[in-house]
């Protein structure tokens, strides 16, 4: 078994079901977990920010910094591994926010929203999610089955 | 019972290396001597050690092996020595062990030097230039969190409840557990090294800069929201998470905006990478 690190803004695809692809330090941000139990193929993606429109040359040279330019590289890496849409499994987690109803820190709950947007238009059901809150969270993706564990608040592991 | 040991060990701290302030002294003059910083560096050894191996690394790459603290300098130049000489001696406070309550004192440090390199992109934008002691401010916001982590450890679980009932901010939590915040503890450290006030104030309030009396203290503001915006992006150093209250005075302090702070995310990426590699960071 051999972790891949998937950094802040940046994505990656297995289909060697050895791999465990793995994102630490979710905080606002948010990872997306895909896999085709079919042809054992599942990429992860660790977005920053919402929206592309805010620094369209960083969207350029890393798509994956945004949720609207990173989600459309990410299935479509996977589609070239030969993972289907309708046998995708999508697990959604981070998007932390702060305490109290501070207007001008909603980065969490923009990337979430952003999400949303994206998949509802696209057809596209999250099947487990676990986002907001207040704390940080590491995802491990398993390549093998398409086991998603999240390891949250006090450092406990919950399968998602 | 606990605050009084929390106390004695920040009696028992190691001085604070007066190399930093010295060499920040010499090299606010245009005319600096390079004799005079080789005499105040040449007695520290620690901090010499560090300076000739960053300015050996894959990062400046020096043509010839630099060996000695006279070629360092000179080699590194103004700006550089600065930064160099104020992460080096602040990261000797971070190898000490962490139990509990700082899981990796590795991972405070990285938070802490990400707060750093932050709290300068907010500096050249709001206030049109760089700051030392805003920088130095901002690497040790969090060192009354490595005195926690020593003291008071098997307090952790409780505090761990208060947070996850939602209840209590990690600071609330920490005051009703143990009588004191990481933030405060920090501001007596600071206090015993003899910082500058404005310092000693900038990392007592670093969550809480609303309740400062003295409600100019830039460097206080500047910590606070630069230590926000690293744990949104997921640089954190503690199990503390984001369970801090937001504090929207901030915007119309600095005239800042929502796309402020995600523009800020994206700086923060790119200097952070570049700064790694300037303090030769793994």
């Amino acid at each position: 078994m051999s972790e891949i690190v998937v950094g802040m803004a940046d994505i990656k695809i297995s289909n060697n079901i050895k791999d465990v692809l793995v994102t630490y330090a979710l905080g606002s941000c948010i990872a997306v977990a895909i896999y085709d139990p079919v042809v054992k193929v599942g990429g992860l993606l660790h977005y920053m920010l919402p929206d592309s429109n805010l620094d369209l040359d960083k969207a350029r040279s890393n798509p994956a910094m945004y949720a609207d330019t990173g989600i459309p590289v990410l299935f479509k890496s996977c589609y070239q591994l030969g993972a289907e849409k309708k046998r995708t499994i999508v697990k959604v987690t981070g998007g932390a926010s702060i305490l109290d109803d501070a207007n001008y820190f909603r980065i969490g709950e923009k990337n979430i929203m952003a999400l949303r947007r994206i998949f509802w238009k696209n057809n596209v059901l999250i099947d487990k999610e676990d986002t907001g809150k207040n704390y940080n969270r590491t995802v491990r993706l398993h390549i093998a089955d398409g086991s998603c564990y999240v390891k949250g608040q006090d450092g406990i592991v919950v399968e998602l | 019972m606990r605050i009084q040991k929390l106390l004695e060990s920040v009696d028992k701290l190691p001085p604070f290396p007066n190399t930093i302030f010295k060499v920040g002294e010499i090299l606010k003059s245009d005319d600096y001597s390079v004799a005079e910083i080789i005499d105040v560096i040449k007695y520290d050894q620690a901090m010499a050690a560090d300076i000739l191996k960053i300015s050996n690394s894959a990062y400046f790459s020096p043509m010839q092996k630099v060996s000695s603290i006279r070629d360092a300098v000179l080699f590194l130049g103004r700006d550089n020595l600065v930064r160099i000489v104020q992460t080096a001696g602040s990261s000797r406070f971070f190898r000490m062990k962490g139990k509990g309550y700082v899981e990796k004192a590795k991972e405070l440090w990285e938070h802490s030097v990400a707060v750093a390199v932050m709290s300068q992109i907010l500096s050249k934008k709001i206030l049109k230039t760089e700051d030392e002691k805003l920088y130095l401010a901002a690497l040790l916001h969090d060192i009354g969190k490595m005195l926690m982590g020593e003291a008071v450890y098997e307090s952790f679980a409780e505090i761990s409840q208060l947070v996850a009932s939602g209840r209590y901010s990690f600071l609330e939590a920490e005051e009703s557990v143990i009588g004191i915040n990481h933030a405060a503890l920090g501001g007596k450290i600071a206090e015993k090294w003899n910082f500058p006030g404005d310092i000693v104030e900038a990392i007592s309030f670093h969550h809480r800069p609303d309740l400062l009396e003295e409600k100019d203290n830039k460097i206080a503001w500047l910590v606070y929201l630069s230590d926000q915006i690293c744990l949104f992006a997921g640089y954190t150093g503690g199990f503390d998470g984001l369970a801090h209250r937001g504090i929207n005075a901030i915007m119309d302090k600095f005239d800042f905006h929502e796309r402020d702070v995600e523009l800020g995310i994206i700086r923060l990426v790119e200097e952070l990478a570049h700064a790694r590699e300037v303090l030769g960071m793994e």
